[in-house]
């Protein structure tokens, strides 16, 4: 399941239009981590990508277009903070190489450096970096708000006459200094002063210790002179009395809450905690809204079953295939939704570095890395945008092994997949043990992972020393408005996405189980004193049972199976779902037919676990799902590799094979095995 | 070589106690490691003549919490032991 925002208005490669418009300028947006690059990019272009309170919330340069009304049409490209112009691991390299060497744009007319007034000495290092380096360009101040805090503010006329380039202090979130922003970015753009100044720009290379140093130096001498104190004191005498140079201290109601957050015992206490909290109130609060939205999507069956004439074959297709296809994926936008929200308020305080930070020890014993935590944890979600949030990790190896365990996280997609499988095996007048069984395969993903990670870090060492430096940002009261509205966007692609799969999917898979036998020869003593629709479920199932569906999954997929307890119509299913594995729900519909839902009052969910209870084993002696098939398909699907667009996705972000068909060749053997020693050990204990 | 003998010599970020100031004296000068990230270290702040502090610790005790130039960085022991810190730290 494929969770990336990809807003209509901005893409990556937007760029095969006419010569003309590749002509337009392009406004390059660098800065530090968490300087605020991204909330300026989604002023500029009215897009809505994500910003959080965590360095390295952007690992992929994206470049929009300015809004019109703005009046200069031009391309902006922001891009994933950097510390230096000498990059230290991939998401950095992605800036630079954007920056130098941009595939379409080549250099970029003009460069906005966002600079955290906060941290004047340490962000005007990179200002003055870009700024010698020859482009055009302006420094955007931000965090003018929180220095304000302090009783300061910066002097833009002192700075930028120091700097020798023009300043302007914005506030993104209240769109204050936008247009003056771009006003001056046009204004250089339209500067042909200097001519051919782009000839001249070259990527500095590696800098000397002596260098920073120096650099330094000037940092430091540029903010005693541009830092001004609100109440007319000087400065510099506030900077003498007090040893703690004023202008230097961070947040102090962050440092306070650090000695909480960060305390040996309560430090703890509260990750644990938070992330409990996390997991569990995904299933107790969007219970109400997924039976809202089942009992929405049944009647509409419903509606459609009556209003189509019955009997016609594409009535099943329509009912069974499509509207409950699609609704049974749809029954868990709720909880995605609830997700997002919860991770997206987490990250917008500022306490996921911290408890990046704290976990850095315990994960170093499993040759990951702090930086770990975050790509993991989205996990949950989906694994594209985590196997991409490792771009942060600068040391190779732990990068590659915090992809290679990210499939094993319990993303979003196999909830509809566990819902319906736990359904099946918990008593139905105790549901809550649903809901332990699912929190006790959140954490058996987890366990799973570092056992994996530890095993392969065994096996593959280097001497490739690794770092751990992450800076800690402010706390701050997330931004409900913002965390909403990126999630709203979040789930409209994921229903965007899973829509048109399911469809295809959904097709395919019925031509596959109706085709060729479409109207069964039925021996008249077989049909004998039956009603007329007990007749056509006999017709029904023939048809399946020589359906190509059956043939294939009856030749290839049951042999293999049979171990693990599962017949042709689980394998064509489980096939289905390595498009996406929310698509195994949908599949079992079709495989197994449901043809209840229409005289049965009852719901989706109840409809299709009513036929799965129904269906038989191959030899036909026993029930098809017995708790110990089911729980040994849960176990498959916790391991295997079941997603087309993660196979992608590593390929990709790992730059060969290598990684991806490890994962799929060493996870489908251990679902396999897992599976079948789950089933076969389970049997043993006399639990069928 | 005892250990009180070490503090005094080669006190480093990483031997600070939560809630302790001093001043870098030098960063990655004895470091022989040729993988050694001490040019990070400086690009991110932590140059000769700054002052930090530790402002807390993980509950493992590593990585630290470390304020430097107006932010607060996390480094683990490893690194902090690069920055050195002149003896007469000043107290707050
Ligand atoms: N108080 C205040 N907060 C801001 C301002 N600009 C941005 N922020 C907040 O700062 C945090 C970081 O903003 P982002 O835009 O994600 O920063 P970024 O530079 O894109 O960060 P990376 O992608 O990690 O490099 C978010 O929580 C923003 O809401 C500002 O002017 N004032
Ligand atoms: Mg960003």
């Amino acid at each position: 399941m494929a969770l990336e925002i990809k807003d209509p208005a901005v893409n990556n490669t937007p760029l095969k239009k006419s010569i003309n418009e590749t002509k337009l300028p392009v406004i390059a947006l660098i800065g530090m981590p968490n300087s605020g690059k991204t909330t300026l990019f989604n002023a500029l272009t009215g897009s809505n990508f994500k910003t959080s309170n965590y360095p390295g919330a952007t690992v992929e340069y994206s470049i929009g277009s300015l809004v019109n009304r703005f009046g200069f049409s031009s391309y902006v490209m922001d891009s994933p903070g950097i510390i230096s112009l000498n990059p230290s691991s991939p998401d950095e390299d992605v800036t630079i190489s954007g920056l130098f060497n941009h595939p379409k744009f080549g250099l970029p007319d003009v460069v906005i450096v966002s600079c955290d007034c906060t941290q004047l000495s340490r962000q005007l290092f990179l200002v003055k970096q870009v700024i010698d380096t020859g482009f055009k360009t302006i420094v955007a101040l931000t965090m003018n708000d929180l220095l304000d805090k302090k009783d300061m503010f910066v002097s833009e006329e002192k700075l930028g006459k120091i700097l020798n380039a023009p300043v302007i202090k914005i506030n993104s979130k209240k769109k204050e200094g936008i247009n003056e922003l771009i006003r001056k970015a046009e204004e250089m753009y339209l500067d042909e002063s200097i001519v051919d100044y782009k000839s001249t720009i070259r990527k500095p290379g590696h800098p000397a210790e002596e260098d920073v140093a120096k650099l330094y130096d000037y940092t430091e001498q540029t903010e005693r002179e541009v830092l001004e104190s609100k109440n007319n004191i000087d400065i510099n005498e506030v900077n003498r009395k007090a040893f703690r140079s004023l202008s230097r201290t961070p947040d102090l109601n962050s440092m306070k809450l650090d000695k909480v957050f960060l305390h040996p015992i309560w430090g703890i206490f509260i990750f644990v905690i938070s992330m409990g909290i996390i997991f569990t109130s995904i299933f107790w609060i969007a219970q109400p809204a997924m039976d809202i939205i089942d009992t929405a999507f049944s009647s509409l069956s419903q509606l459609v079953a009556d209003s189509l004439p019955a009997g016609a074959w594409y009535s099943d297709l329509i009912t069974n295939g499509l509207i409950n296809g699609f609704g049974s994926v749809m029954i868990f936008v709720p909880q995605i939704v609830i997700l997002f929200i919860l991770l997206g308020l987490l990250e917008d305080t500022g306490y996921l570095a911290r408890a990046a930070m704290l976990i850095d020890k315990p994960l170093s014993k499993f040759g990951l890395n702090g930086r770990s935590f975050i790509p993991m944890l989205s996990g949950y979600a989906c694994a594209i945008p985590a196997m991409m949030a490792a771009r942060t990790i600068s040391n190779r190896r732990e990068r590659y092994l915090t992809i290679m365990i990210i499939p094993l996280m319990s993303c979003s997609a196999r909830l509809p997949v566990y819902a319906l499988l736990l359904a099946m095996v918990v008593p139905p007048d105790k549901p809550w043990i649903a809901g332990i069984g699912l929190g006790a395969l959140y954490l058996f993903s987890i366990i799973a992972s570092a056992v994996t990670a530890g095993i392969i870090s065994k096996f593959k060492k280097t001497d490739e020393k690794s770092t751990f430096m992450l800076e800690l940002p402010p706390y701050r009261t997330p931004v409900f408005r913002h965390v909403f509205k990126n999630t709203y966007y979040k789930a409209l692609v994921y229903v965007k996405q899973a829509g048109p799969i399911i469809i295809v999917i959904s097709l395919l898979l019925w031509a596959l189980t109706y085709f060729p036998n479409v109207n069964p020869e039925i021996p008249e003593s077989k049909t004998k004193g039956l009603t007329e629709e007990q007749i056509s479920k006999v017709i029904e199932s023939e048809r399946l049972n020589t359906s190509f569906a059956a043939t294939i999954g009856k030749n290839v997929f049951e042999p293999v199976l049979k171990p693990l307890g599962w017949d042709w119509r689980v394998g064509v299913s489980l096939i289905s779902a390595f498009a996406a594995r929310e698509i195994f729900v949908s599949a079992m519909a079709i495989t197994f037919n449901i043809t209840e839902s229409e005289d049965d009052e009852d719901n989706f969910q109840t409809s299709i676990l009513a036929s799965m209870r129904e269906a038989r084993s191959p030899d036909g002696t026993r029930p098809l799902f017995t708790t110990a098939s089911t729980i040994s398909l849960i176990i498959y699907f916790m391991f295997a590799m079941q997603c087309l667009s993660t196979v992608a996705v590593a390929r990709k972000e790992t730059g060969s094979w290598k990684i991806p068909a490890i994962q799929i060749v060493f996870y489908t053997i251990m679902a396999y095995v897992l599976a079948f020693i789950t089933y076969n050990g389970l049997n043993l204990l006399g639990i069928q | 070589m005892t250990k009180t003998a070490k503090v005094t010599e080669f006190r480093s970020v990483a031997d600070m106690t939560i809630g302790e100031s001093a001043v870098i004296s030098s960063v990655g000068d004895d470091c022989l490691d040729i993988h050694c990230h001490c040019l990070r270290l400086m690009e991110l702040g932590f140059t000769p003549g700054q002052e930090v502090s530790v402002v807390a610790k993980s509950p493992f005790k590593d990585p630290l919490a470390v304020s430097v130039r107006g932010t607060i960085i996390a480094l683990r022991k490893t690194e902090a032991e690069c920055i050195k810190i002149s003896t007469d730290g000043i107290r707050n």
